[in-house]
């Protein structure tokens, strides 16, 4: 297979009053034809910026990126041809139908009108937009409006399509019903780089994962293999007594040599990485059981893409601003 | 071919998404309506600038005037766009660079015309006495003038990227070029001072040649001391328009 994308060591510093903000750090990476990519981080990682960077929008500090097999920096209006590009915004026309809104953005790519005409009906049909096509796009809901978005980044058929935020702000019923959709046109050949600071949306959607974090690469492969190398599973517990019970569990297990690790993960609750859930299970229990340390709750888990972050940065992706936490209420 | 081709298209979506909201076109259009209706009883009544062809004197000024508003009043539609994400959207199109920028101006233009056309009109009704060919090269220097405000009000608003320090940018120039071009009163009643400051204001030789040519005076040279401005102000802030069209967006 052929990389689509291939980016390298690109770098962006943008000015600032409080002096230069180094947005993205050197990043590396490739993606391969018919692949869905994904870029996880938290708020500011430089998620939009390397988008912005590739899709023409920004120019490249330093580094150097191909597109479609063709330099971003030196052949920008034969990049623009070949991606699409949903931003964070979207950007449709609020006055206009859905329909004028895909017919203006088709013939903004140089097609003529019956090419367009029958185009845009195709998509309707493929993004299920049918039904509330002829009406003003200030009346569509969410998923709706996203899904419209989606069509017009697709409108002249592009080999890539760079999508920011596809389901930021969509209920959980809409995102999979837009993953659907994503997934739909991965089948006909379209590679397709997201950005998204969802864990289960990285999880379910993507191929390959890239974190980002500060502007740098935490961690890339595919979600299985990220999880893999995240050794063992976690235990979340969470103590039921008051007073010092908490603490005296967390340096119980801290010392315990089934215990690789333990760190605070919701305000009462203690997550412990152990390498086989399974066997630990009991034994953790029983050693807080001879403390007398009393338990409210416990489960165990398989890693997360989360515990990836955790492990990498030593920060949780869930605490990582507004966006993060909204997701865990999601 | 592709330049014009992007730019009537991109002309129609401005147009239309006028006429869906036509608050702006409504707003745009009683501003010069109001300064007739209300300002022109008050000139009839000073003798120096009045008498009994006081619209001959004031409509042409009221049409500069309204070429400054629309032209200024073009870059609130770009913070909008910017912060909708429609800017980028067309931007990671292949079409032209310029078009993005023209297709709104060319469209403002076209609505520009519209309403001279029916200031026109309704002056007509109230004795202003209609020149033809004094108008029509007034057009001409009345869409040289709007484009450049246009272009600088477009580059501005790229430059601030949001609505408050862009407001502040147009209501500071706002009076001071206002006061400063006769639109009003004829400079040539004011101070030395004043009409020496008054040189440095494009509006001011717009005004003067809209006033000789609204009596259908070609002579006196206002009108090509007016293209030696205008001219070169159109080609500098468009090409800096454009500039900032390539460059700044974000
Ligand atoms: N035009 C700009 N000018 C100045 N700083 C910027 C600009 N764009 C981005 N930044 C800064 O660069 C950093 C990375 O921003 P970026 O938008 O790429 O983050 P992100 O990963 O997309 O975040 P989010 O999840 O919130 O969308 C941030 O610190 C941001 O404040
Ligand atoms: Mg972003």
């Amino acid at each position: 297979m052929t990389d689509v994308i291939d980016a390298h060591d690109l770098r962006k510093q943008f000015a600032s009053r409080g002096g230069p903000i180094e947005a993205v750090r050197g990043v590396s990476f490739a993606v391969s034809e018919g692949e869905i990519f994904g870029f996880l981080g938290p708020n500011g990682a430089g998620k939009t910026t390397t988008l912005r960077m590739l899709t023409t929008l920004l120019p490249i500090d330093s580094g150097s990126a191909t597109v479609a097999g063709l330099d971003v920096a030196r052949e920008p209006e034969n990049v623009r041809k070949r991606i699409g590009y949903v931003s964070q915004l979207g950007g449709a026309d609020d006055l206009a139908t859905g329909r004028e809104n895909l017919q203006l953005q088709g013939r903004l790519y140089g097609r003529e009108n019956d090419y367009v005409a029958a185009r845009v009906d195709e998509l309707l049909t493929l993004l299920d937009l049918s039904s509330f096509a002829d009406r003003r796009v200030k009346t569509y809901s969410g998923g709706q409006r996203r899904r419209l978005d989606v069509g017009l980044g697709i409108v002249h058929g592009p080999e890539v399509l760079f999508l920011d935020e596809p389901t930021t702000g969509l209920d959980p019923q809409n995102r999979a019903n837009l993953w659907e959709h994503l997934r739909r046109l991965r089948e006909r050949g379209t590679t397709i780089l997201l950005t998204t600071h969802y864990l289960e949306e990285a999880d379910a959607l993507c191929d390959r994962v890239m974190i980002i974090d500060h502007g740098e690469i935490v961690a890339e492969g595919s979600p299985r293999e990220l999880k893999r190398e995240v050794v063992g599973d976690s235990v979340v517990l969470r103590v039921a007594e008051e007073g010092d019970g908490h603490e005296r569990a967390r340096a119980l297990l801290t010392t315990a040599p089934f215990v690789s690790s333990v760190t605070q993960a919701d305000d009462d609750q203690l997550r412990c990485y152990v390498e086989d859930g399974a066997s630990a299970l009991p034994e953790l229990l029983r050693l807080l059981d001879s403390q007398r340390v009393g338990l409210r709750s416990i489960s165990l888990s398989e890693p997360t893409l989360d515990d990836v972050f955790l492990a990498k940065t030593g920060r949780s992706l869930r605490d990582g601003g507004p966006a993060a936490r909204e997701e865990v209420t999601a | 071919m592709k330049l014009a081709r992007d730019t009537a298209l991109l002309c129609r979506r401005s147009t239309l998404e006028n006429l869906r909201n036509p608050v702006w076109l409504f707003v745009g259009f009683s501003t010069p309506l109001l300064y007739l209706a209300l300002f022109t009883p008050l000139l009839k009544n000073i003798p120096y600038v009045g008498g009994t062809d006081v619209l001959d004197h004031f409509l042409p000024a009221i049409l500069a005037l309204l070429a400054w508003g629309s032209g200024t009043a073009m870059g609130f539609g770009t913070i909008f766009e910017l912060q909708a994400g429609v800017v980028e959207r067309f931007r990671v199109t292949p079409t032209s660079r310029l078009a993005l920028l023209l297709g709104p101006l060319v469209s403002g233009l076209g609505w520009m015309f519209l309403f001279d056309l029916l200031l026109i009109g309704v002056g007509a009704a109230f004795g202003f006495h209609v020149h033809v060919a004094g108008l029509l090269v007034l057009g001409v220097l009345l869409g040289l003038f709007m484009l450049s405000m246009a272009g600088f009000s477009v580059a501005m608003a790229l430059l601030t990227k949001e609505i408050s320090s862009f407001a502040a940018v147009i209501n500071g120039l706002n009076l001071p070029v206002l006061l400063l071009a006769g639109v009003l009163l004829p400079i040539s009643i004011g101070p030395d001072w004043m009409k020496v400051l008054a040189h440095f204001n494009p509006l001011y030789y717009l005004v003067t040649a809209a006033r000789s040519l609204g009596v259908g005076t070609f002579s006196g040279g206002a009108t090509w001391q007016a293209f030696a401005v205008l001219v070169p102000l159109a080609a500098i802030t468009l090409t800096w328009a454009t500039r900032v069209y390539r460059r700044a967006v974000a």
